[in-house]
């Protein structure tokens, strides 16, 4: 837990669910797991207040409570990860990559799902359809099945998980998809002490879509109700109807996102090296393995090449031989993305998992020093990177670069941190005259610096964006309020020229200003998800070397 | 006296056949063959005859495994050092054995055991006669090293093809650099035009070393010679743009351009990613980057960088 990450998951916390629970968030991150009394008395928020905050933390999965650590029955504790509340960044990622392969109705479902936290099936069913049929024209509706089918076809690929029962929350958390278990109330002395909470995956139902008796279409939503719906949207309404599946939540599988994302980095790399068909290859390996494979797997369980060639989309129908050499050109690859595991069954397969990641790594680092420095301190980089250790002169040499150039190049690297010094000495006494002083770079340590500064960019574009739109507030106060009129205006059936009268009372100049803050707001925004996706590669490869020990 | 007359007489012919002797071997004698040929000369007669002529500076004196050896002395550089003395011709004679790569003066002070001002003065003097000559080595400026007149300097001292008087020519590297690697990808791209089967593509992307020595040398950019290694050193470089990449295969000895059996294979190859994200914003690029703090001088509210990247 890094100060630059603690500094991010503040920011996040608040953008979401506002001060308070930002407050309590960060408490707990920093200071490890507590139980209520201490977190009510080092932050000083009022013991209701410090219950609501947790209830939300708990209900989205942030937050995790346990018995105490001293004895059993002793009060609970709440603990916070910095992971988990990170991956509220990667939320727009998540809600396009599922309208990319389900459709509206899957992007619909997900970001119901990550908005709430959990919810039981049936609840997601009805909000989905209701919100669907509102877009929908006039006198058509959607039916639930539609939107149960897409529920279930997210299930079956993975992208959708049953949260994991709490041990003691039982009858506790019954109906109503809002409340969790309230956490005042210590876990059952006779539950396990477990240091870890259960993973979704180690329940055999985990993927197991229950039997749910949906029937009806999608409501739409009066104009006349508008002022109800809205106080009612916080509350939580009190269902009458039941649908057999009472106490099954669902939650988004981050992990199964993020094993997307990996293959599709991987593809478009591939795509990018060679060519189209090479990774369309790649696609058909991956696709063929994504449940055979475990998340932390080094690379993907062997292939045949005749059931690669079985499985290519129909669109591609290259003949045999023409697919073995696109097989073995990937295998000869420099970048080793795919290697060659035995003979039989025309050639065995794999994709290199790990090996791809640290490529991929690499070359993110890689980028950063030329974008940064500039072409010929990136040679000095890649050259030290395949190199490992070089003298200075060697650099000089290798590299082609004049030396006072290179000496200076190399100096503004290594106050970077970017490259070290290794020193080698010939006797005992560190004399530097007889010392052989080598350059050379760790990619790990340096990809874990870049990581944090990339935490560090992101928090910096949030408090520019939040700075940007407090500077304009009364601008976009007003223009809200005028906004407010002219709905009311049209919507009572007004003359043009009162109409054209309200829209004047905004002058061009700040119509001006407020495109200016519009279009500034949109690229920090994007900007984001732009640092986001380096922040994923980084992450993924920095993982990957931790599972392997 | 007559002893003496004789004892010079005989002296004086025995240095003839000593001469004779070396004129004979070129290689060197050694004692034995001179006991050999004149078995009637005493050993001490012998060694003044020896004496006689390594002082007149016709007559070498080496050592070898089996013991001293005797060889004549190049007549023509016997000539160049009358009127030098002994410690000249010490001095000469060890820039000499120094051959091109040329020796320092601390260098010759060790090996001669002369004091500084002498070798001085000697080095002057040889300067002067024009024996010998200085050449600035390019490893570190301020060392001179001295090496025979007529000789050529080694590549360790000038630098080889890239150093022109000591300078290091960016230019000129970076000019082969492109176009090394413009010959390189138009090879790729007529290549992937060629939509044949995707192993001959591969195949014939490829440009062996040799191929490449070719083309340089023929768009005649380079007024130095260039030779098959300085076209590697340069292909090396573009490797570590990331612009090229470089196979080794076994090739039949004879094939032109292989050396030791293998050749090298280079291509051009195209990026593995985009410029990642976090350089398209500016604190990716930022120089004060670690300075940023909220409420500081310098923080993401008053960041002057930001400010314009917003407005662009």
């Amino acid at each position: 837990m890094t100060a630059q990450e603690v500094r991010l998951c503040g920011l996040l916390l608040q953008e979401h669910f506002g001060e308070v629970v930002a407050k309590v968030g960060t408490h707990l991150l920093k200071s490890g797991a507590q139980n209520l009394r201490t977190i009510i008395h080092e932050t000083g928020i009022s013991l209701d207040l410090v219950k609501k905050s947790l209830c939300v933390l708990v209900q989205h999965g942030t937050c995790v409570f346990s018995s105490g650590r001293k004895a059993p029955g002793s009060p609970t504790e709440y603990r916070t990860s910095c992971d988990r509340i990170l991956r509220i960044l990667r939320y727009p990622r998540y809600i396009y990559t599922a309208k990319t392969l389900y459709g509206d109705t899957g992007e619909l479902i997900i970001e119901e799902l990550l908005q709430r936290g959990d919810m039981t099936m049936s609840s997601t069913v009805k909000t989905v359809a209701d919100r669907l049929t509102q877009n929908m024209e006039e006198g058509r509706s959607m039916d639930y099945s539609e939107v149960s089918s897409a529920f279930s076809k997210l299930v079956e690929t993975h992208f959708l998980q049953r949260c994991p029962p709490m041990a003691g929350a039982g009858t506790k958390d019954s109906g109503t998809p809002a409340t969790p278990a309230t956490p005042a109330i210590p876990g059952t002395p006779a539950a396990p002490v477990s240091t870890a909470p259960p993973t979704p995956e180690s329940f055999p139902d985990c993927y197991r879509v229950p039997h749910v008796t949906l029937i009806g279409r999608g409501k739409r939503r009066l104009s006349n109700e508008d002022g109800e719906d809205q106080r009612n949207a916080k509350k939580t309404k009190m269902d009458s109807e039941t649908h057999g599946d009472e106490g099954i939540y669902w939650q988004v599988n981050f992990e199964r996102f993020h094993l997307h994302f990996r293959d599709q980095a991987i593809i478009s790399a591939v795509a990018n090296k060679l060519d189209q068909t090479s990774s369309e290859i790649v696609r058909t390996m991956l696709r063929m393995s994504e449940v055979t494979t475990s998340p932390t797997a080094t690379c993907t369980k062997p292939l045949s090449a005749n059931e690669i060639f079985r499985s290519l989309p129909s669109s591609y129908n290259i003949p045999r031989p023409i697919l073995d050499q696109y097989l073995t050109l990937l295998v000869d690859d420099p970048m080793e993305f795919v290697g060659k595991a035995g003979e039989s069954g025309g050639g065995m397969y794999v994709v290199n998992l790990h090996k791809a990641l640290a490529n991929l790594a690499r070359a993110t680092l890689e980028s950063v020093v030329q974008e940064r420095f500039g072409s010929r301190s990136a040679r000095i980089f890649r050259l030290l990177l395949r190199k490992r250790h070089l003298e200075q002169k060697q650099v000089e040499d290798f590299a082609m670069i004049p030396a006072k150039e290179a000496k200076d190049m190399l100096y503004t690297l290594l106050s970077q941190n970017l490259v070290q010094l290794q020193e080698i000495p010939k006797t005992p006494d560190y004399a530097p005259s007889r010392t052989f002083y080598l350059y050379t770079v760790n990619q790990l340590p340096t990809a874990r610096m870049l990581l944090q500064n990339c935490y560090k960019t992101v928090a910096n574009l949030i408090e520019r964006r939040l700075f940007e739109s407090k500077e304009s507030k009364r601008l976009l106060e007003k223009s809200q309020r005028i906004e407010a009129i002219l709905a009311s205006l049209q919507a009572s059936g007004a003359e043009p020229e009162q109409l054209t009268e309200v829209e004047e009372m905004i002058t061009a100049p700040e119509k001006q200003q407020l495109e200016a803050l519009r279009l500034h707001i949109n690229k920090l925004d994007s900007a984001e998800n732009q640092v986001d996706e380096t922040i994923f590669l980084l992450e993924s490869y920095v993982n990957s070397t931790m599972s392997v020990y | 006296k007559y002893c003496s007359k004789i004892k010079k007489k005989s002296l004086s012919v025995s240095l003839c056949l000593i001469k004779e002797l070396c004129q004979q071997f070129p290689h060197g004698i050694t004692d034995q063959v001179i006991q050999n040929d004149m078995p009637h000369l005493e050993p001490q007669q012998r060694a003044m005859a020896i004496n006689k002529l390594l002082s007149l500076g016709q007559l070498d004196l080496l050592r070898n495994s089996s013991g001293l050896l005797y060889r004549m002395k190049d007549m023509q550089s016997t000539s160049k050092m009358k009127g030098s003395d002994n410690q000249e011709k010490l001095v000469y004679q060890i820039i000499e054995d120094a051959g091109n790569k040329g020796i320092w003066s601390r260098d010759i002070r060790f090996k001669s055991n002369l004091p500084l001002t002498e070798i001085n003065k000697i080095l002057k003097n040889l300067e002067s006669k024009k024996l010998i000559k200085a050449v600035k080595s390019v490893a570190a400026s301020k060392k001179k090293v001295y090496m025979l007149y007529n000789l050529q300097p080694d590549r360790s001292v000038t630098g080889g093809a890239w150093y022109s008087d000591q300078d290091f020519e960016s230019e000129f590297v970076e000019v082969l650099n492109q176009q090394c690697f413009k010959f390189l990808q138009s090879k790729a791209e007529a290549a992937r035009d060629s939509k044949q089967s995707p192993m001959v593509q591969r195949n014939s992307s490829f440009a062996t070393s040799h191929e490449v020595w070719k083309y340089i040398c023929e768009l005649g950019i380079s007024k130095v010679d260039l030779s098959m290694d300085d076209i590697e050193t340069i292909l090396n470089t573009l490797i570590y743009d990331g612009k090229v990449e470089m196979t080794v295969i076994a090739a039949k000895e004879g094939t032109v351009g292989s050396v030791d059996g293998q050749m090298k294979l280079y291509r051009g190859v195209n990026p593995v990613i985009q410029p990642t994200g976090v350089v398209r914003t500016p604190c990716g690029l930022c120089p004060v980057f670690e300075d940023c703090h909220e409420g500081g001088e310098i923080s993401p509210s008053n960041c002057i960088y930001m400010t314009e990247w917003l407005d662009f």
